[in-house]
């Protein structure tokens, strides 16, 4: 379970970090068995940006509960280097869609969580959590409580909680469906320059194709259930990027191209609402 | 943006709390005088409606004497040590409720049915088990105050926000660091609310034994003055407790219970 076992090979010579074997889950509902996530496979290469989208109610959440050991009764293996996933590991660093600050802490409190539970000496602590806060860029408000930020500085709070443990693999569950669109372009921003300056492997969960399309390297497309794998799209817009990227024709196609496997899914999503209705 | 929002927030609480402490001001002043009039009218009888000059005399000679404070700490001890007892095991068990969804399935209609119900009745049996000493008065605060801080405790922790559970424990945190770093301060406002109404009804328990049977303490005090019909003196003696209860409440406030929130 400890980190040793992964110290041995250098990342960049190992062709994937984390990998999803035939994975499935079946919840047992009041109208019978549903299966959320079906036999879905897939890996995440150092250094990438990968997401992972598909409709609501597609099982996206319970793969990344899943990904993030808080699931364990699942079928199929996550690996992390050598390592299989069984409860929360080291290297994974959760970011959830729910507000998940503590709202009696401070933000650099907050920041400083995960160095307490690791027994981090408190100068250390401190330093490496204002490093944290300044990248997501939050210097002036260490000693603010949640209460008083906005929505997108509490999210940004909750992204540099977790980068402070430093994971290989930073697990994002569509952290900002809670905001506006402008809020999500500007923040979407700051992800690319931190993922750009920590060459952080990332993999985000995300409804959202636009936001998808601007971040990543390759979107993994699901179905609406079963949530089966439908389509891998590798996303060839020049990088560093910015939120610029938005406006050109060739992220046009691939939003376009994206819809057009989603809109079959979704449309199954919306008729299913609507008839439990 | 929000900090100008804050300060005209602000600015209306002040304003607000002017006209707050006006109207709070005028009903004192209201009732002191309307009770001046009733005694100085002669309607009542005048011994069971001293007027003010006689009440505030009594007060200075009460204030005066060492057996008062005597007293007075016999209460606030009987009363201290009642919120100590019953406070620790509401908690406890306020927990265990809360965190047990079985546990609390069995148990927790007991606490409800038994909770509205007047501790008193349960005095005599008291005074049999601990005598007639503190010991009994300490026994009623605990019973009564045992009811709002467990119901409390077991509500604070089914509102754990589930999410700050999940990030304690995708940081890998341990049993204890779960319960020192998320859920005790999460809990923390909401017990603090107990803790306060607690401290409340452990003085109505304590007081009420004490004026039932006893020896020592404030309730004790009240009922020989009444028994021998000095009012002013027991008139005296309840401004007292109303400061006394006033400022516990101030200290159970100022630790806690008004933690910032989202």
């Amino acid at each position: 379970m400890s980190q040793a076992s992964g110290s041995g090979t250098p990342m960049s010579d190992r062709k994937h970090v984390l990998s999803a074997d035939n994975v499935s889950k079946k919840f047992d509902t009041a109208e019978g068995p549903v299966v959320a996530v079906d036999n879905i496979s897939f890996d995440v290469r150092p250094g990438e940006f990968l997401s992972v989208i598909g409709p609501s109610g597609c099982g996206k959440s319970t793969l990344f509960n899943i990904i993030g050991g808080l699931t364990p009764d699942h079928d199929g293996t996550v690996t992390v280097g050598n390592e299989v996933v069984r409860g929360p590991h080291p290297s994974i660093g959760m970011v959830f869609q729910e507000e998940s600050t503590f709202p009696w802490r401070t933000v650099i409190d907050n920041v400083c969580f995960p160095l307490e539970i690791a027994h981090v000496p408190k100068a250390e602590r401190l330093d490496k959590a204002r490093h944290f806060i300044n990248l997501v860029g939050l210097n002036g408000f260490e000693n603010r409580h949640p209460s008083e930020l906005s929505g997108g500085m509490r999210q940004r709070v909750a992204i540099a909680r977790t980068l402070v443990s430093q994971p290989k693999i930073l697990l994002m569950d569509e952290p900002f469906a809670a905001l506006d669109e402008q809020t999500r372009l500007l923040l979407g921003d700051k992800v690319l320059q931190i993922q750009q300056e920590l060459k952080q492997t990332t993999l985000l969960i995300t409804h959202n194709i636009t936001e998808a399309v601007q971040l990543s390297d390759r979107i993994l497309v699901m179905t609406y259930r079963p949530g089966k794998l439908k389509r891998m799209v590798d996303i060839d817009l020049p990088r560093p990027r910015t939120s610029d990227v938005v406006s050109s024709p060739a992220f046009g196609a691939y939003v376009a191209r994206i819809w057009g496997d989603l809109r079959e899914e979704a449309s199954r999503g919306m008729q299913d609402s609507e008839r439990a209705r | 943006m929000a900090s100008a929002d804050g300060m005209k927030g602000r600015a209306r609480a002040a304003g607000a709390g002017i006209g707050v402490m006006q109207v709070r001001i005028v009903l004192l002043v209201s009732l002191l005088a309307a009770w001046e009039i009733m005694a100085r009218s002669g309607l009542l009888y005048r011994d069971v409606v001293p007027p003010l000059e006689t009440i505030g005399w009594a007060l200075v000679v009460l204030l005066s004497s060492q057996a008062f404070y005597w007293n007075l700490g016999v209460t606030i001890a009987e009363v201290l040590a009642a919120l100590a007892i019953g406070g620790s095991v509401g908690f406890m068990t306020g927990v265990l409720l809360g965190g047990s969804r079985f546990f609390g399935r069995a148990l927790e209609p007991y606490i409800y049915y038994l909770g509205p119900t007047p501790k008193i009745i349960f005095f005599p049996i008291m005074i049999m088990w601990f005598g007639v000493g503190p010991g009994s008065k300490i026994a009623m605060g605990a019973v009564s105050c045992f009811f709002p801080i467990a119901l409390s405790a077991a509500a604070s922790m089914r509102q754990i926000d589930t999410v700050l559970i999940r990030v304690g424990r995708s940081f890998r945190a341990n049993g204890w660091q779960m319960a020192m770093k998320i859920y005790l301060p999460a809990m923390r406002p909401s017990v603090m609310n107990g803790i306060r109404l607690g401290l409340g009804i452990a003085i109505i328990g304590t007081l009420l034994a004490e004026t039932k049977l006893s020896n020592r303490g404030i309730g004790y005090l009240i009922m020989q003055a009444y028994s021998i019909f000095d009012m002013p003196r027991m008139y005296a003696l309840l401004i007292t407790l109303f400061a006394f209860a006033i400022g516990a409440n101030a200290i159970v406030g100022r630790f806690g219970g008004h933690t910032t929130g989202k």
